[in-house]
């Protein structure tokens, strides 16, 4: 990289240096369940920069089909550059496969794009949930340069790291013994989820003001709106 | 104006009048997703060196709180011994310290005679796995007949040794069975290719060797080898943090490959711990 | 009428002023010249079965490959300029692992065709780019295929139009063929139904006499996908033509 050292004659005193810093932060939490016959995926609605707060009303989900929602957050410029071309491919393959991209191969497509700029990634943590061919919910999260993984529930972005333990032992109940494995009911998943979004919002400066939540069923997405603490 | 033409600027590619033409638009397009259309065309970064300056982007971030982990995966071995080849890997997936997965697949099957192992950044092996996948496949119907394991590592180190320096991070093997008998190979980003009999790759094969090379013979049977496999992932498991999960074995034969267990860490540590004790008394 | 012609079918490029492309039309007469091949799709599946000419007792007749699978739920029969149908081929192979790649789920039949079609359409005999044909593929292809659990059966031509069929022969006895194929094509066939009808319909139209080694069988379901028939299973239905 360029840099001043290179340049004894700029090297004065005085003179400001500043470095390559192309991201920023702008936090936000996503949580995302997959059920039997529908999946439930939320993020939170705060959308700031550093200790400042832009605005308390950014909607972090992206319908990209009527069975696929897209949850991301991170850098927010990198997010919206990444979900507008993944709007514009999914249109090419509709036009030319006749058909509406199925959930599945949204999933891979997202993998090879993010992969795409290997070396000079993409900074978002996203989180993929709909439905798959048989109607059955599914959740795919990623890591910044495309590594995706398919589960069955996941959150991530500024406070996943506080959700997904909660997560573990609600939904996965992980390392639990005589615990009955049943499906987890729609309404059960939704009231988890906004547990975790109560709670991030209270130990986390990034999440915050309100929840959206989109629960994908056969017969369409439903958005529901919950209010979180604003300080 | 003639001063821009003599340097040259009016010639430069930013600020064209029809910068923003449907045209424009396509090939853009194109351009932010080009390895849709080839698997390796890249986009190039706008630093030299990315090895060096995304690490370091990756590092100053630690301050600012743009944490940047990339997923990593960790122990894996494989050996070959009579029977064919055994694979067995842990799931941990790590982003930093963080545990990003615990189930995460670290044998990517790549045909029926074929599997690959990861170790390194997971978006960088499944990536480039996928790549191999299709040219294997290719490679499959052009000659109307499986290609070698030797000659699928060599493409596979041929890729490593194109992106050498730009900081991609794989440590594979890459094991199956074909014409000329079972095949052990491994793999790095560095370009190193070469076959063997007995690989560990990961943080954790430090550990992993040590149960490996006190069991290994090459007359072992079926179920031996398997547990052997089996065994030096869990004693990995216990001692690298890294490692962790379930522990996945894999037996290559000359019919291809078979999964033959994936156990939790849990329920191992303490069928080991019974095994111990009833051999005390 | 034929002198007409000759004034406009120097160029690929260039209509008649009738709105004819002399060229492409030329290029689907090629085709007359090919083997013949046939595709059959029933509910159960899709059947092709080509004829191979042995031109000498010296060739080795496995190396003429008519029918190709270019992934595990699409094949194909061509009949035409094999070289011309090599390069067709490897475009299919290529579009459907890319597809795979890309999108982790199977092409679409249709989908692999249009892939074809745009490169058979992609000739001109401009000399820019160097990269593109200069005259049309002279080649017809069936491609056999399984979408969803359904067969599938489409035709393309030289011209790069593609098309849905139940049956379709191409190939110098293709007229005849299509005719029989018409006559004698019911939609609640069996694959094995097919197998017969489409040999049956190779010994009417075929000048040698028809044997295991001169024609290829394959057939694609929803089960197994793609499958050649085994030398001995053809010459079981060949016996069973004869009686």
């Amino acid at each position: 990289m360029i840099s001043a050292e290179n340049f004894p004659e700029y090297n004065v005193p005085g003179v400001v240096k500043h470095d390559f810093h192309p991201y920023e932060s702008n936090g936000g939490s996503v949580v995302a369940i997959a059920g039997d016959d529908y999946a439930v995926i939320a993020a939170d609605t705060r959308l700031s920069s550093g200790y400042s707060i832009h605005t308390r009303k950014q909607n972090k989900l992206f319908k990209l089909s009527g069975t696929t929602v897209l949850g991301s957050t991170g850098c927010w410029c990198d997010t919206l550059a990444l979900t507008s071309l993944i709007s514009a491919r999914m249109k090419m393959y509709h036009y030319l496969h006749q058909k509406v991209m199925p959930t599945n191969a949204i999933s891979q497509m997202l993998s090879i794009i993010m992969y795409h700029k290997r070396f000079f990634p993409y900074y978002v943590s996203n989180i993929l949930a709909g439905l798959d061919a048989d109607g059955k919910g599914v959740v795919y999260s990623y890591d910044p340069i495309g590594h995706c993984e398919l589960a069955s529930y996941r959150a991530g972005g500024s406070a996943g790291a506080l959700l997904q333990p909660v997560l573990d032992n609600q939904i996965g109940l992980k390392n639990q013994e005589n615990v009955a494995k049943d499906p987890i009911p729609k309404e059960k998943a939704i009231s988890v989820i906004v547990d975790t979004f109560i709670s991030a919002a209270e130990r986390d400066i990034y999440t915050g003001d309100g929840v959206i939540i989109n629960v994908i069923t056969k017969d369409g997405i439903e958005t529901r709106n919950v209010s979180l603490r604003k300080d | 104006m003639a001063l821009a033409e003599i340097c040259g600027l009016s010639d430069a590619p930013f600020m064209k009048a029809n910068s923003f033409s449907t045209d424009d638009a396509g090939i853009e397009l194109f351009k932010l997703s080009g390895n849709m259309e080839d698997p390796f065309s890249l986009a190039v970064p706008p630093f030299a060196n990315p090895c060096e300056h995304l690490a370091e982007l990756q590092a100053t971030g630690e301050n600012s709180g743009i944490k940047m982990n990339f997923d990593h995966g960790t122990t894996t071995l494989g050996f070959k011994f009579k029977g064919g080849v055994i694979l067995a890997v842990d799931s941990r997936a790590t982003g930093g310290q963080f545990i990003g997965s615990q189930t995460m697949k670290k044998i990517v099957e790549i045909n029926q005679y074929m599997l690959g192992t990861l170790a390194g950044g997971a978006a960088d092996c499944v990536y480039w796995d996928r790549v191999l996948s299709k040219e294997c496949r290719l490679h499959e119907l052009r000659n109307k007949e499986r290609i070698s394991v030797a000659a699928a590592s060599k493409i596979m180190a041929n890729i490593a040794h194109e992106y050498k320096g730009m900081g991609l991070s794989m440590g594979m093997m890459l094991a199956g069975y074909d014409k000329r008998g079972p095949a052990l190979y491994y793999v790095d980003s560095e370009g190193t290719r070469t076959p063997g009999n007995v690989f560990s790759v990961g943080s954790g094969s430090i550990f992993a060797f040590g149960v490996l090379d006190s069991g290994y013979k090459w007359d072992l049977s079926d179920e031996e080898a398997q547990e052997l496999g089996r065994r030096a992932i869990y004693h990995a498991t216990f001692r690298d943090a890294f490692s962790g999960g379930i522990v996945r074995v894999y037996h290559i034969t000359p019919q291809g490959w078979v999964n033959i267990s994936n156990q939790d860490c849990v329920d191992l540590h303490y069928k080991y711990q019974a095994q111990k004790e009833a051999a005390k008394h | 009428m034929f002198l007409t012609r000759s004034e406009y079918d120097r160029g690929v490029n260039t209509f008649s002023p009738e709105g004819r492309l002399f060229q492409v039309e030329y290029a689907i007469e090629a085709i007359k010249l090919g083997s013949t091949a046939i595709g059959i799709r029933t509910p159960g599946g899709v059947v092709l079965a080509v004829e191979k000419r042995i031109t000498s007792p010296l060739m080795e007749p496995t190396t003429v490959e008519k029918i190709v699978e270019v992934d595990r739920h699409i094949g194909c029969a061509t009949s035409g300029l094999m070289a011309d149908a090599r390069t067709l081929i490897d475009r299919a192979r290529v579009e459907c692992q890319n597809h795979w790649f890309n999108y982790n789920e199977p092409m679409s039949i249709e989908s692999c065709a249009q892939a074809v079609s745009s490169l058979a359409i992609g000739f001109s005999d401009s000399s820019d780019g160097g990269s593109a044909m200069s005259r049309p593929f002279g080649v017809a292809i069936l491609f056999a295929g399984i979408e969803n659990g359904a067969p599938e059966l489409w035709h393309m031509d030289p011209s790069g139009t593609y098309m849905k069929f139940l049956a379709k022969a191409i190939g110098s006895g293709s007229e005849g063929a299509q005719q029989n194929l018409q006559d004698n094509y019911s939609p609640d066939m069996t694959v094995d139904d097919a197998v017969e009808l489409a040999l049956n319909t190779l010994k009417q139209v075929m000048e040698e006499k028809l044997n295991s080694t001169n024609v290829e069988v394959m057939k694609i379901t929803p089960e197994k996908l793609f499958e050649m028939y085994p030398k001995t299973e053809v010459e079981a239905v060949i016996s069973k033509l004869q009686q």
